[in-house]
């Protein structure tokens, strides 16, 4: 699974607090104007669009993707109970 | 300072300096005459070498003088019996060099055409652009371009730009067309609202009463637009427009005025040379929702009282009549190559009654005759587009402006091209090499970008005096060309070459090809928001259209980096028709199938913010209109995918005219082999017999959908295999 | 069970109106039309290799979310006793959503009516070569029937024309081979057919190689002549069937998954 974050942006930081990433095996990558990688990953799974107006995104280890901080807090913290 | 005359030589040369000195009357047998640039022969004067250097270059009068007088001997000692001024601006130029006056040589130069050069170009067709018909003004055009092309190599870009454009590390396009911007995306508002009243014309018209009018004024605007841009001329919302003029029109009335618009459009061969003129006009039908609230303009240039959104049922009619005339094609069953009508789906459009009924119809259009691009506005994007896959993405400050549609003008400046395989080349495997080049050239890019700027800005600011009068043009508080909403486009050409070079595999034979094409794409896209931040100016990525581009750069790169490059190049080397792939496409000759390109070609469209196309070649193909329609909700609601086109091909037999599918030697009705095949070339349709070598090469490959059976190896059949297998007939599906 | 699929199209728009289809070709045919394009496939077929299955299933499921559906082509796909595995196979793989269309020339309506009860076909598109007389007929096809045979024809239009299926009837026309009021009286045995599809040969490609100097009719007379069948099969006002279903299309994005 990965975690897209951008900068700056105050729910990527929820979401970060709020779950252990790295216990789970979330990759993060973070978006910025220096990191060619990330955005290339985020277009591989056909997001740019969607990071416009939406971050965080999740994307899972089926190529599907959540969005909305409460969300995706709410399945990875899900995921970390079973 | 000089004597009053000078007898000189054995064959008794006189050399008269000055024709009124009284001395001279008796000495005259053979006078050095002059053929001089305006057209007269005058006498020799000495000081008109000086007058030139001083007034030309910066080098200082004693040094001019000393000049003038050692060519002065020159001539005379040669015994030269015709002298003409480009002779003597030559011989001067060897001057300065000998003297080391670089500078002042490159200020002197003669900017021109060697005459042999001339004598081909009147007889033989110039093959770089497909639009252009061969005559006296297309070789007119070509003549000033080149000259135009010194100018600016030696004049508006520095030597390091100029250089890198020479050796085909970075193209920039349209040098020919130095004193213009590029391309242009503009609202009928305009001319519906202040009337047809061009700098520099002999009459004033006001605003339109009728449509035909509105249309005639259309198309003069358009035509003057055009000798001020060097590619596209675009339209929003043409339809919609339109409406208000259609009130209470018959439907023959409206399909007359349908086809009025599309034959005057694909007809015009004034500008440029004798081309028609670039023409898109961007069609919705829906209301835009940006649209929906503003008052409408109606006849005679006044608001009608309503908004646009009631004039839904005009625009539909209109755009459904569009593409009936589409459907027809012309006279002999052509398709219309111009204007390219440009189809918006949006959200709305799936919300909007009709919207199947519509979608099947040009889609039937693309089936048959394959006008139809087909542009993708997902989520709330708003677009406006100008050429084939340039638009321009709606922000906010442009949303506002919709509530006065005049205001929406947007051009791009200037389109700089990177050489992508040739910094594979250079870099040997190395990412961080790679990367590093990529970061050079494109600042290489920017600088030129930034030059013309400055050059545009100079012509701009003689205003209604000077060249670009009618950009200046000033009826709504903002000059016509709003120079602070431009952008600066970066292209590239032979993403999949360059991902070959690199790893060894082109984009569609790996994922891991696919994704470093990507990385490369988002490097670069990273890089023009940077640069536009330093530089407050809006550099974005765009797909080079690249039609001789990419055989510029094939053949320089097979000269400077073989033999490496004569395993990269596609085409056929042998004839010459070699060519990369364009932009970020991938290899038109892979076999892939139409879902597998439209998504994997999309992964790169949102990352070019300019717009992008996928190209569909369907070869002899009919498809169904409404699998067709099928498709297209899909690309839509499935993949990124910006736009895409069908490209059918076909062949038109002028002797009996008709045409038939499918690119053949003989005409399937009557037999004739005088036969014009007409395809797409990077989006817009043209005959093949206009085509560059690289462009024939790209033909050749192209992998059209019919191949689905295998090798004896088990790979898939190649498109050249001898053919027993079935091919699509002609279908009528009703 | 060996399966012997001789030609693969992974995406084809011309093959079902309004659908996106991948297309499966058959070897191996019990007429000889004289306008075949396909002839290779039916007198040579040893020549082309089978296409795995597996890799077939694998390429259509990769796009799942963009093709509707498979059709059977050939080659003459009944003649062929493991269709109905391969079918049965196709749709366990696919899944029941994946629709199937069948190409035939009709020669077999045993297999034919047992494919529809099985519920193994959501479409047939059955070729009507000519007038239904043996004579005719035998003419166009290129081998005996006999009044079995041709009573065969007879039964699977019956089997279409009584609705159970979605279907459609295709001629080709060679206009040396069929005449004008030939076609409309071929239109007229098949009233209430959902569908009548007229289509050119393609003189490059035929079995009979004295046909490729013949020239097909030209667009103008094509559709003349699908409007007028078109009108003649729907004289008993059967509702128009309109080839888009938008619910068919996938609308949900989540559940493609673009595969590594």
């Amino acid at each position: 699974m990965t975690l897209f974050v951008k900068e700056g942006c105050a729910k990527c930081e929820y979401v970060k607090k709020s779950v252990d990433l790295a216990k789970l095996g979330v990759k993060v990558e973070v978006l910025s104007p220096d990191n060619p990688d990330s955005l290339a990953h985020l277009a591989w799974h056909e997001l740019v669009k969607v990071a416009e107006t939406q971050m965080p995104i999740l994307v899972l280890d089926d190529s599907s993707s959540l969005t909305g901080a409460i969300r995706i807090k709410n399945y990875l913290l899900a995921l970390s109970q079973n | 300072m000089e004597p009053a005359s000078q007898k000189v030589g054995a064959r008794g040369v006189n050399l008269p300096l000055k024709p009124f000195n009284a001395a001279l009357k008796e000495t005259t047998d053979l006078a050095l005459f002059v053929r001089t640039s305006s057209e007269t022969i005058s006498d020799w004067n000495r000081q008109r070498i000086v007058d030139a250097l001083l007034r030309e270059t910066n080098i200082a009068q004693e040094v001019a003088e000393k000049i003038s007088r050692e060519v002065e001997e020159q001539i005379i000692s040669s015994k030269i019996s015709l002298v003409t001024a480009p002779l003597i601006r030559e011989l001067v130029d060897a001057k300065l060099i000998e003297y080391g006056l670089e500078e002042a040589r490159k200020k002197h130069t003669r900017l021109g055409v060697p005459l042999y050069d001339v004598d081909q170009l009147i007889l033989h067709p110039n093959r770089e652009n497909a639009n252009v018909p061969h005559g006296p003004e297309a070789t007119n055009l070509t003549l000033a371009e080149r000259i135009k092309k010194e100018y600016a190599l030696l004049n508006v870009f520095s030597q390091e730009i100029g250089d890198a454009h020479m050796r085909g590390d970075i193209h920039l396009h349209d040098l020919g067309f130095i004193d213009r911007p590029y391309c242009s995306g503009q609202s009928l508002e305009y001319i519906k609202k202040f009337g047809l009243n061009l700098p520099n014309s002999l009459s004033m018209a006001k605003p339109a009463k009728h449509p035909e009018v509105l249309l005639a004024h259309m198309v003069k605007f358009a035509a003057a637009l055009q000798s001020h841009f060097a590619g596209a001329i675009g339209w929003d919302a043409v339809n919609l427009f339109f409406a208000p003029y259609l009130r209470g029109l018959s439907d023959r009335e409206i399909h007359q005025l349908a086809q009025m618009l599309i034959y005057e459009f694909s007809q015009q061969a004034v500008a440029r040379g004798g081309q028609a003129i670039f023409t898109d006009i961007n069609l919705y039908w829906e209301v835009p929702k940006h649209f929906e609230k503003v008052m409408a303009i109606g006849p005679g240039g006044e608001f009608t009282g309503k908004t646009y959104a009631e004039y839904a049922p005009e625009a539909q009619r209109f755009v459904w009549a569009l593409f009936d005339v589409y459907r027809e094609g012309d006279a002999v069953g052509r398709p219309f190559f111009f204007p390219k009508p440009l189809v918006h789906i949006t959200e709305k459009f799936f919300q909007t009654p009709g919207h199947l009924d519509f979608l099947a119809h040009i889609c039937e259009v693309a089936a048959e005759k394959g006008n139809t691009y087909f542009v993708f506005d997902r989520g709330s994007t708003a677009k406006v587009s100008e050429c084939c896959r340039l638009s321009f993405k709606l922000e906010e400050a442009d949303l506002e402006d919709a509530q006065y549609p005049w205001r929406m003008r947007y051009c791009a400046l200037q389109n700089v091209t990177l050489n992508l395989p040739r910094l594979a080349y250079q870099s040997a495997g190395s990412d961080d090499q790679l990367f590093n080049k990529i970061a050079q050239v494109f600042n290489i890019a920017v600088q030129a970008h930034l030059q013309k700027k400055a050059f545009l800005e100079r012509l701009l600011a003689l205003g209604a005096d000077g060249p670009l009068a009618l950009l200046t043009m000033n009826k709504d508080g903002l000059p016509y060309l709003r120079l602070g909403r431009a952008t600066y486009l970066i292209g590239m050409v032979g993403l999949n070459e360059m991902v070959q070079i690199h790893l060894g595999k082109q984009l569609h034979e790996s994922d891991e090809a696919l994704k470093f094409g990507l990385k490369v794409i988002a490097y670069m896209k990273l890089l023009a928001d940077k640069m536009s931040r330093q530089y407050n100016m809006r550099f974005v990525l765009e797909q080079t259209p690249a039609e001789s581009t990419a055989y510029r750069f094939a053949k320089l790169d097979l000269r400077d980096f073989s033999p490496r490059a004569g395993y990269i190049v596609k085409g056929d080397i042998s004839r010459g028709e070699i060519y990369y792939s364009n932009s970020t496409y991938l290899n038109v000759g892979a076999p892939l199938n139409p879902i597998e390109r439209v998504r994997k070609e999309g992964l790169f469209h949102p990352l070019i913010e300019a717009g992008a196309l996928t190209h569909l070649w369907l070869g002899e193909a009919r498809p169904s209109k409404d699998s067709l329609a099928n498709f297209i909700i899909k690309v839509f609601r499935n993949s990124q995918n910006d736009q895409i086109a069908f490209s059918p091909e076909f062949t038109a037999c002028p002797d009996c005219a008709r045409t038939s599918r499918g690119l053949q030697a003989k005409c399937p009705y009557c037999g004739s082999a005088n036969v014009e095949g007409i395809t797409r070339i990077t989006g817009y349709f043209t005959k093949i017999s206009s085509w560059n070598k690289g462009k024939l090469g790209e033909l050749k490959d192209r992998f059209r959908n019919q191949n689905y059976f295998l090798e004896k190896d088990g790979g898939p059949a190649k498109d050249n295999r001898p053919w027993p297998f079935r091919e699509e007939t002609s279908r009528t599906f009703v | 069970m060996v399966y012997s699929i001789k030609g693969f199209l992974e995406t084809s728009f011309s093959d079902w109106p309004g659908k996106v289809t991948a297309v499966l070709f058959l070897p191996y045919c019990n007429f000889r039309c004289l306008y075949c394009h396909n002839y290779e496939l039916i007198l040579h077929p040893e020549k082309f290799p089978d296409f795995p299955l597996s890799e077939i299933i694998k390429k259509i499921s990769l796009n799942r979310g963009w093709i509707d559906g498979v059709c059977l082509t050939g080659g003459e796909p009944t003649i062929h006793r493991w269709l109905p595995a391969l079918l049965r196979f196709l749709k366990e793989k696919l899944g029941p959503d994946m629709l199937i269309k069948l190409d035939t020339n009709g020669s077999a309506p045993q297999v034919l009516e047992k494919l529809i009860q099985e519920k193994l076909v959501d479409y047939v598109a059955m070729d009507l070569k000519a007038p239904l007389t043996v004579e005719r007929y035998e003419e166009v096809v290129g081998v005996s029937l006999g009044e079995e045979g041709l009573g065969n024809i007879k039964k699977s239009i019956a089997t279409l024309l009584s609705q159970e299926v979605d279907h459609e009837f295709r001629t080709t026309i060679v206009p040396a081979l069929l005449q004008e009021k030939e076609i409309y009286e071929m239109a007229r045995t098949i009233k209430g057919a959902q569908r009548y599809t007229l289509q050119n040969f393609n003189p490059r490609q035929t079995l009979a190689a004295s046909l490729r100097d013949f020239k097909p009719l030209d667009e103008p007379t094509l559709q003349r002549l699908q409007k007028k069948v078109t009108e003649i099969i729907k004289a008993n006002n059967c509702p128009d069937k309109s080839p888009i279903k938008p619910e068919e299309i996938s609308l949900n994005k989540l559940f493609i998954s673009y595969a590594k």
